[in-house]
């Protein structure tokens, strides 16, 4: 059997056409993915260049359900785009040197293109749904490889965009750019093709939506989560995962607040008998999964308070587990001292579930949840 | 334009290395990790999702034989795209014993309700453009 060529491929439905179309759609969704991306990677930065905000309280929670909704929407569209253009991988190198390393060039940015934003797409889907059947640190390297293919996509653009400017110009049925041997007519039209893929995307978004928009929790039949669990909330990560079932429920618990020399430790009646706040604020997971709650507690600047530390410090927040990349965390001094920001001990009016944190968590307005530290142990305010 | 597609391109190409720099800076295990699965993504498409989607068109459109209604392709479009974002769920490998809140769903039932819902759908835009097409032309030559 012979290697097939560009010219085997005879449907006018996989012409530039089509490409160019699905391209723009598919190109807004990474553009989206990409801004939302790095408002995310900034969230999580302690000191970013700009200073992450605490308001809106729901902004990290929009951004990061942006991030992962464009990306599913993204993957109808980028295998649809991806058969129109397949008869290019078969093309024949041109003859003359010139032409062949600029032929060359061309593929190689095609299929590191490719490469990125095929792998973008399916760690993101991947994670979430906390599946991490590979090697690589994921964090670091989505945020890498991101960079990679918005690279890429915009070398891409600025190659192809005469061809860009004709099809969008012209008339999707025009056949002005397409391949010799794309002639025969395919089952739909070429608009058809593309209002299918849109639609695709469509029905990608509301099947999955759930996880973050409460409304669509009954439709997003392949939702991650649903939105159940203690007091209405979800869990990412169980106490028993964090190994800190026995010294979250120990009697001997005590919450311990250091600045410079001063340190103070509560129990958490102690806790309890200090003035309680409720606010309501959501936890918004880097998953793209997120959920609102009634959280009370006590403010973690009348804790400050107590041991006499100035406003503006940044606070690092310990928690009881064991091990984990993020058992430690740092609260920058403007989330410490927002009104908002509370050491909850209970959710919904209910004492907090160990899944939850108990006996004490941290929940600040519009930060990524893995940042809201569970079980804490230590508030020590960095001098 | 040229001066345009320049300076996109140029722009371009800075981010990218920016990103492969990132990407060495996370040492070598981690690249090498990471380019198999860059490589894997590419193969997976070009030589099994890409060729399959061909034979499998191959297969039905002899098993039919006989042009399809637009609207199955369509129908095929959501279907196809939207199960292979349902694949990390239907096989539910991230879930966790101690966590039930993740994966609390029954996902065979929600694909399958999915799947009959787009069949259905299908089916009923198919019956209606033949039914319109009978009105007005009747039966015969005129169908494609």
């Amino acid at each position: 059997m012979r290697i097939p060529s560009d010219r085997d491929f005879t449907s006018t439905l996989r012409s530039p056409a089509v490409a160019a179309r699905v391209g723009v759609w598919l190109g807004i969704c990474f553009g989206l993915a990409f801004v939302t991306g790095l408002i995310s990677h900034e969230a999580y930065v302690v000191h970013p260049v700009i200073p992450f905000p605490a308001r809106p309280t729901w902004g990290y929670r929009v951004t990061q359900g942006l991030h992962v909704l464009s990306g599913t929407a993204a993957i109808p569209l980028l295998l649809v785009k991806l058969w129109t253009v397949f008869p290019k991988l078969f093309a024949r190198p041109p003859q003359r040197l010139r032409q062949l390393a600029v032929d060359g060039l061309e593929r190689a940015s095609i299929a590191v293109l490719v490469a990125a934003a095929v792998f973008q797409l399916t760690t993101g889907l991947l994670n979430t749904t906390q599946w991490y059947p590979w090697g690589f640190h994921f964090r670091a390297t989505h945020y890498a490889v991101a960079w990679v293919a918005i690279g890429a996509l915009v070398l891409h653009i600025a190659v192809k965009l005469p061809v860009i400017r004709a099809a969008l110009g012209g008339d999707i049925e025009d056949s002005a750019q397409d391949r010799p041997t794309a002639t025969i007519a395919g089952p739909l039209t070429r608009r058809a093709l593309v209002r299918s893929a849109l639609l695709a995307s469509g029905v990608a978004v509301l099947a999955t939506a759930g996880s973050t928009v409460p409304a669509l929790r009954k439709v997003s039949v392949l939702g991650v989560r649903s939105g159940g669990g203690p007091a209405g909330i979800p869990i990412n990560k169980s106490a028993k995962a964090a190994d800190v079932v026995a010294t979250a429920l120990s009697p001997d618990y005590r919450l311990v607040i250091a600045y410079d020399a001063h340190e103070m430790s509560l129990s958490r009646a102690d806790l309890e008998r200090l003035e309680q706040h409720t606010v309501e604020l959501p936890i918004a997971c880097v998953e793209g999964w997120s959920a609102s709650g009634h959280w009370t507690g006590v403010r973690v600047r009348d804790l400050l308070d107590l041991v006499g530390a100035p406003a503006g410090r940044d606070l690092r927040v310990e928690s009881l587990q064991p091990r984990g990349p993020f058992r430690a965390t740092t609260l920058p001094g403007h989330f410490a001292d927002d009104p908002l920001t509370l050491l909850a001990l209970r959710l919904g009016g209910e004492p907090l579930a160990i899944d939850h944190g108990y006996p004490c968590r941290l929940i600040a307005p519009d930060r990524p949840g893995v940042l809201q530290t569970k079980w804490v142990g230590r508030l020590e305010v960095i001098t | 334009m040229t001066g345009t597609r320049i300076a996109l391109g140029l722009l371009g190409l800075a981010a990218a290395a920016y990103g492969a720099l990132q990407l060495l800076d996370l040492g070598l295990d981690n690249l090498v990790a990471t380019v198999t699965w860059l490589a894997g993504g590419v193969l997976v498409h070009d030589a099994v999702v890409a060729p399959l989607t061909i034979a499998l068109w191959f297969v039905v459109s002899r098993v039919t034989g006989r042009r399809l209604p637009g609207a199955v392709v369509v129908g095929a479009v959501v279907l196809g795209t939207v199960t292979v974002i349902a694949v990390p769920v239907l096989g539910r490998f991230g879930a966790r014993a101690d966590n039930p809140t993740l994966l609390d769903r029954n996902y065979v039932l929600g694909w399958a309700m999915l799947a009959t819902l787009t069949v259905v759908v299908t089916a009923a835009v198919v019956a209606a453009s033949r039914r319109g097409r009978g009105g007005d032309r009747g039966p015969g030559p005129g169908r494609r």
